[in-house]
């Protein structure tokens, strides 16, 4: 008789952070449990006390490299919040078109570099080659378009933002610096060529994506509930009211993006420096909720570009509304960038874009107030509370990777009970494990950023037993 | 060449950067540039022995310290990348507080033996190995990146920045008078004149160049971002008083007032600088 074992995945591979997966086996083989769980800490919360709002929010992006500009603008939007400061129309857009910069830098580099591997290589392929560097060796000018999709995203950043990772142009007030009308021709010149490459990226993606869909439709499809930010129906990342439906696509409630810290609690476990985020109202764990481009596409009607509606009609045809397999992430990150391309296209013809009325002056007051917009993994919210000084009292931040961080973690036991019978582990089985959490794409870096006030902590002893919880 | 890119703490912006390389990138990896490991692009699940090793992030964890160790003992060459592997970055904000303090404030009483534990501060990894080549910067630069990078895989020496931020600054520097130092969202910038000038608390006049001086140019401040230049690393001088001096000699405001001001705000300077970076081994290697 075989006995009880433990089988870990470490590290996670192809996602940003450091994680690890932990399978439990009983006596006979089968899944008890599983976890996925971040293994670092850093303490943003703590010891940012005491900052003065002028410097928290280009600071603040050093939260995630990967996604800093969406940190960046809800910072900035926290903070305006507070000082109750209206910014410019020609602000927004240009903020707006940011958050597309954006989009289009992490969804390239997440489709291409971390899961269109899994996609193009048979799961029996040996582990060493499954990467894009054999694809681009087998097919160069398929890295050569990853790359041009990328850099269109990042020369966004970089020309409006002033800098690729971690922007500086984006402060309280709008941004310090219009954009000039020969950037603006240079970055319209690439966004036709990004929407090209796209197009031809979601064609790949599909055909490989029908190719595997009775494999991939069995790794995880727990239903849960679905939030998004939503404007009309219509998907949305800048501004917008925040929508929430549940597993069967009722829905449950819409609300002020201001009040989202009302709607949503956290809860730390011990064996993670990662938090969990759920709906209050329904509770732990009915009000676990999934964010993100597959919420997008189950929470809204529509998307506000011709092409990229055009996708989200056939992806709900397909799969229904609301769809729940896990890897349908993969799928619905496709015509979230196609939305970007487009979006990012539209707003560099508008020639009220080169406005130079991008700044107003800021009048600084103490409170508090919250900053939300869409980041390419969710819904991210930002909230503070400063002294009259304007330093740092407290925040809160909820990150999309704490709201799905539940998800995963069902998910992942529900693909290890899928792929793992009596305990014979099949190869290429644990990689379908972390295909799972791959689509999520997880940034175990945002989630470890640290705590809050008003956290319920939940002591388990190595049994699993719960010895106390703690409310503080 | 074999190649692996380690990640300890960090926000992985550092990678992140090499990635917005773009073309660039593409001619690297054309080259004799064979990435084996990595945990954000490739399968790969143990530490292999390689020739170059190219790391982000710091110290943090004793999970950190373990795998720095390990990868040095695996790597021919080893090159820190970014401000938090060459002086500890931003996390070493948390150095503030104690360790106890840090996880009590987020309410972590218990932490499961399955994680890692913290170390007492947040380390530079020279702290624990030894670094053939340090790139600081909060993310380098792609093209900083990329153009050290390829000297080194052709067995050059990178090509090393020894001045400040200054030097890539196009502004004009002519001393002032005014009355007191101001925040960037306090006041419009004058694009031709020194930041400094103006009152505004700009580093670049102590921080190493190389980066082009992005900030500066988008009338922001330099934060510092490359950490100290070389003429304040080797000599060891008082990089706080150099400081003080420079925004007097450029504003005309007294030294105790600068001080005071700068005082009350110690974020302003100790964004970036605030770490255990050993000096004096580095001495020819920052890049």
């Amino acid at each position: 008789m075989s006995k009880k074992r433990e089988i870990t995945i470490s590290p996670t591979t192809r996602i940003e952070g450091h994680g690890k997966v932990t399978i439990t086996l009983d006596d006979s083989g089968n899944v008890s449990d599983a976890y996925f769980y971040a293994t670092e800490i850093r303490g943003f919360d703590y010891f940012l006390r005491g900052m003065e709002a002028e410097r928290l929010p280009f600071i603040i992006s050093r939260i995630c490299g990967v996604c800093s500009t969406a940190h960046v603008i809800a910072s900035v939007k926290a903070i305006e919040n507070i000082f109750k400061t209206e910014i410019t129309e020609t602000a927004e857009k240009l903020r707006e078109l940011l958050l597309m910069g954006q989009m289009i830098s992490n969804h390239s580099l997440v489709f291409f570099f971390l899961t269109l591997p899994d996609f193009w290589f048979l799961q029996e392929e040996n582990p060493s080659k499954r990467n894009i560097f054999q694809i681009m060796r087998e097919k160069p000018e398929i890295g050569k378009k990853a790359i041009e999709l990328r850099s269109f995203g990042t020369k966004i950043l970089d020309v409006i933002g002033k800098r690729e990772v971690h922007i500086v142009s984006v402060i309280p007030g709008g941004l310090i610096n219009p954009l000039k009308e020969r950037e603006q021709k240079e970055l319209l010149k690439s966004a036709e060529n990004a929407c090209e490459i796209t197009m031809e990226a979601i064609n790949l993606g599909k055909e490989l994506f029908e190719k595997n869909w009775p494999d991939f439709r069995k790794a995880g499809d727990y239903r849960t509930n679905y939030m998004a930010l939503t404007q009309d129906e219509a998907a949305t990342f800048y501004e917008g009211r925040i929508h929430v439906i549940n597993s069967e696509g009722r829905s449950l409630s819409k609300f002020d993006a201001k009040d989202y810290m009302m709607h949503v609690e956290e809860k730390r476990y011990e064996w993670t420096y990662a938090k969990f985020a759920y709906l209050k109202a329904y509770g732990w764990p009915k009000g676990i909720v999934q964010v993100g481009p597959t919420a997008r596409m189950n929470v809204n009607k529509r998307v506000p570009t011709e092409f990229a509606d055009k996708e989200l009609k056939e992806f709900k045809s397909k799969f229904g509304s609301p769809a729940h397999a896990t890897l349908l992430f993969d799928y619905a990150r496709l015509i979230d960038l196609m939305y970007a391309c487009e979006r990012a296209k539209e707003l560099l013809e508008d020639e009220n874009l080169m406005r130079i009325d991008t700044r107003v002056k800021v009048k600084p007051k103490g409170g508090g107030g919250i900053g939300v917009v869409e980041a390419p993994r969710g819904t991210l919210a930002h909230a503070y509370k400063l002294s009259s000084n304007g330093r740092l009292i407290s925040m809160k931040l909820i990150i999309p990777t704490q709201v799905n961080n539940a998800a995963i973690n069902l998910n992942v036991k529900d693909a290890a009970k899928e792929f793992i019978h009596n305990g014979e582990i099949k190869p290429g089985l644990l990689n379908r494990i972390e295909m799972v959490i791959r689509a999520y794409d997880p940034c175990i870096k945002c989630a470890t950023r640290q705590a809050n006030e008003n956290l319920m902590v939940e002591i388990k002893n190595s049994n699993g037993e719960l010895l106390k919880t703690l409310n503080t | 060449m074999k190649v692996s890119i380690i990640s300890l703490t960090c926000c992985a912006g550092c990678v992140s950067s090499f990635l917005n390389a773009g073309e660039a990138l593409l001619e690297v990896l054309s080259e004799d540039f064979d990435i084996v490991y990595s945990p954000t692009f490739v399968d790969l699940k143990e530490v292999p022995e390689v020739d170059l090793a190219i790391v982000e992030g710091g110290v943090r964890t004793e999970a950190d310290e373990k795998l720095i160790r390990e990868v040095r003992a695996k790597s021919q060459i080893l090159v820190a990348l970014g401000i938090c592997a060459t002086h500890g970055g931003i996390t070493s904000l948390g150095n503030l507080a104690s360790v106890k303090e840090l996880l009590e404030k987020e309410y972590l009483f218990s932490v499961s033996s399955r994680l890692p534990a913290l170390e007492d501060l947040m380390y530079p990894i020279c702290n624990f190995v030894d670094v053939d080549y340090y790139i600081p910067g909060c993310p380098p630069m792609p093209f900083l990146i990329v153009h050290s990078l390829k000297s080194i895989v052709s067995g050059k020496t990178p090509n090393r920045h020894q001045s400040v931020v200054c030097a890539e600054c196009h502004r004009k520097i002519i001393p002032a008078k005014i009355d007191r130092l101001y925040g960037i969202y306090e006041k419009e910038v004058n694009p031709e004149l020194c930041l400094v000038s103006q009152g505004f608390v700009c580093l670049g006049s102590l921080t190493r160049d190389g980066c082009g001086a992005p900030c500066p140019r988008a009338n922001f401040t330099c934060f510092g971002c490359r950490g100290p230049a070389d003429s304040l690393l080797y000599r060891s001088r008082d990089i706080y008083s150099f400081l003080i001096r420079v925004i007097s000699t450029r504003t005309g405001i007294s030294e105790e007032k600068v001080k005071e001001e700068l005082h009350r705000n110690p974020f302003i300077f100790h964004t970036f600088i605030f770490s255990k970076f050993e000096r004096f081994k580095a001495r020819g290697r920052v890049v």
